[in-house]
């Protein structure tokens, strides 16, 4: 049977990364397979997508407008892959990724679904760099025209450039692909749509002169507000912004409220307010 | 939720964060831009144009009636608009290799025929949005894509003076600078005054912004910083090369 496969995430997650080696397996395996990356104009941050169909027979033309297997692995993506899904797509989506609140806007269209803790899985088991490839994993339990022994293979022969400078990659990546299947194959569908809950990240700080209040829906960890500032009271803080990097925070001990971090944000992720 | 007073009010709320990459100077440039749209007060009958390259991220920047077009037909386009419609404010905004090298005839027109509208450009010497190729604002020695050791001059020339070379051409009555965005007061305030030549209907306005493009430089916000700030303004010096008495 042809498959049609869509797969959506932010750039540096990895999504064209995935779909070389899913096209690259399926070609091996002997299918026909025709893969179209899609990436926003932007040079940076925006949605990747990847187009792709497996099939016996000849493939007339790479798009599509509905596809079998729907993959996402972020928030932002969930909108753009809405389109994709009818009654009969599987959603395959990052729960440990993806906001509760954002992949339940999509309740009334997801009819059949894989909820899989990539992100946690990757992190706790292995490396955050491999929840992709246990996605992958998770997808390749499904496509049985694609021997699973031809997406190990693929797998290493795609990375196998990374994998000379670290060899401990080949393991790890290895272990990921196989732990994605195997929690495809143990997986009990549900009717509940899980996701991550949202963020609590203390958003404001104060002395007795100044508030500093930064916004994590915006700010990208350019840095910029840490080089700006003349006392140095600001630093990166171990939580994350909405593209997953770094984000500032500030020593209120130190802050004088001179608003130059505000100033120079190109984003207009922090505020400055004098009491 | 605290309140956000750092976002100008005449930026869509709904299409933030916005398109740039992270650091971008471009995007720094268009926060100043919106905040001297605020002060004066002119959102609601102001017009904006932007090109193609990384400014066409901004097609949705500006709760302001937006249009795109290709490399430097801002400036025609907004022209044309500002013809039909006086009371209008159009700004034609644009990048380096669109203003100064593909789409340059117009540029240069439109100064020397005195066209009252204002055209804002991006010298963040590459073209950005292809992936770093050498712009006609490449410095002297700068790697590009397309100028893998470095921009010869002897083969394809020195960088180009914009601002300065527009002053030749143009009448008295415009208005014609060079700021950074990274100096927020100079560069608002040239903003301010390129925006208030055109809302006294005295002439054309022109100002070019020297702006970091991290991606295609390949540095790091520090490095990007000292590029910018201490390399270009070498060679690309802040000023204003020319202005009316009235706003000087
Ligand atoms: C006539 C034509 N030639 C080439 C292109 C491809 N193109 C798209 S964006 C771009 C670069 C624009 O660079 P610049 O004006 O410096 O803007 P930046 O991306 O640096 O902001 C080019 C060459 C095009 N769209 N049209
Ligand atoms: S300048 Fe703005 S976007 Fe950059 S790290 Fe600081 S808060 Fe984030
Ligand atoms: S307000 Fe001034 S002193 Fe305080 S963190 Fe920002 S730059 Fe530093
Ligand atoms: S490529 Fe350069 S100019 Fe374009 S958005 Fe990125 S940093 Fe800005």
């Amino acid at each position: 049977m042809p498959a049609k496969i869509i797969i959506a995430g932010e750039g540096g997650q990895g999504v064209q990364t995935i779909a070389k080696i899913l096209t690259k397996a399926a070609k091996k395996s002997g299918k026909n397979v025709s893969y179209l990356p899609s990436f926003g104009v932007e040079q940076r941050g925006g949605v990747s997508l990847a187009y792709i169909q497996v099939s016996s027979r000849p493939i007339p033309y790479p798009r599509f407008s509905k596809a079998d297997f729907v993959v996402t692995l972020s928030s932002r993506s969930c909108e753009t892959i809405k389109n994709f899904i009818s009654d009969n797509s599987l959603v395959i989506y990052d729960s440990a990724e993806i906001y509760e609140k954002d992949i339940n806007e999509l309740k009334a269209e997801i009819k059949r679904f894989v909820a899989v803790p990539a992100k946690n899985i990757a992190s706790e088991k292995l490396s955050t760099k491999v929840a992709n490839i246990i996605i992958l994993g998770v997808l390749s339990a499904q496509l049985k025209d694609i021997s699973f022994q031809d997406f190990q293979d693929t797998v290493l022969m795609e990375l196998a450039a990374k994998i000379k400078i670290k060899p401990e990659l080949k393991e790890l990546n290895n272990s990921a692909l196989q732990m994605g299947a195997e929690f495809a194959q143990n997986y009990e569908s549900s009717d509940h749509l899980t996701g991550k809950s949202p963020d609590e990240t203390v958003r404001s700080f104060e002395n007795d002169k100044v508030k500093w209040t930064r916004f994590p829906e915006y700010c990208k960890g350019c840095s910029l507000c840490i080089l700006s500032c003349p006392v140095k009271a600001i630093t990166f803080a171990k939580d994350l912004n909405f593209l997953g990097t770094p984000m500032p925070i500030v020593d209120m001990e130190k802050c004088i409220g001179c608003g130059k971090c505000m100033q120079i944000c190109p984003d207009g992720a922090i505020n400055v307010e004098k009491k | 939720m605290a309140e956000n007073n750092n976002f100008p009010k005449s930026w869509k709320k709904s299409s933030k964060p916005h398109k740039f990459c992270p650091g971008c100077g471009q995007s720094l440039a268009l926060k100043n831009l919106g905040f001297v749209i605020d002060e004066l007060q002119i959102a609601d009958k102001t017009v904006y144009a932007c090109d193609i390259g990384c400014s066409l991220l901004t097609w949705d920047m500006f709760e302001i009636d937006t249009i795109q077009t290709h490399h430097g037909r801002v400036v025609p386009t907004m022209v044309g608009f500002k013809l039909a419609k006086p009371s209008a404010i159009t700004i034609a905004f644009m990048g380096d290799g669109g203003g100064y090298a593909i789409g340059a005839q117009h540029l240069i027109n439109a100064a020397m025929r005195d066209d009252p509208i204002t055209a804002i450009l991006i010298n963040n010497a590459n073209y950005a949005m292809t992936g770093g190729q050498m712009a006609p604002t490449t410095l002297v020695g700068q790697k590009a894509t397309t100028a893998p050791n470095g921009r010869d001059w002897q083969k394809v020339g020195k960088p180009i003076h914009g601002p300065e070379m527009l002053a030749e051409i143009a009448q008295e009555g415009s208005y014609i600078a060079r700021t950074i965005s990274t100096d927020i007061a100079d560069c608002k305030t040239k903003i301010r005054k390129a925006l208030q030549n055109q809302i006294d209907g005295r002439g054309f306005s022109f100002i070019e912004i020297i702006s970091m493009c991290p991606v295609n430089w390949h540095t790091d916000a520090l490095q990007s910083l000292d590029f910018s700030e201490k390399e270009m303004t070498k060679v690309y010096p802040l000023g204003e090369f020319k202005c009316p008495q009235k706003l000087a």
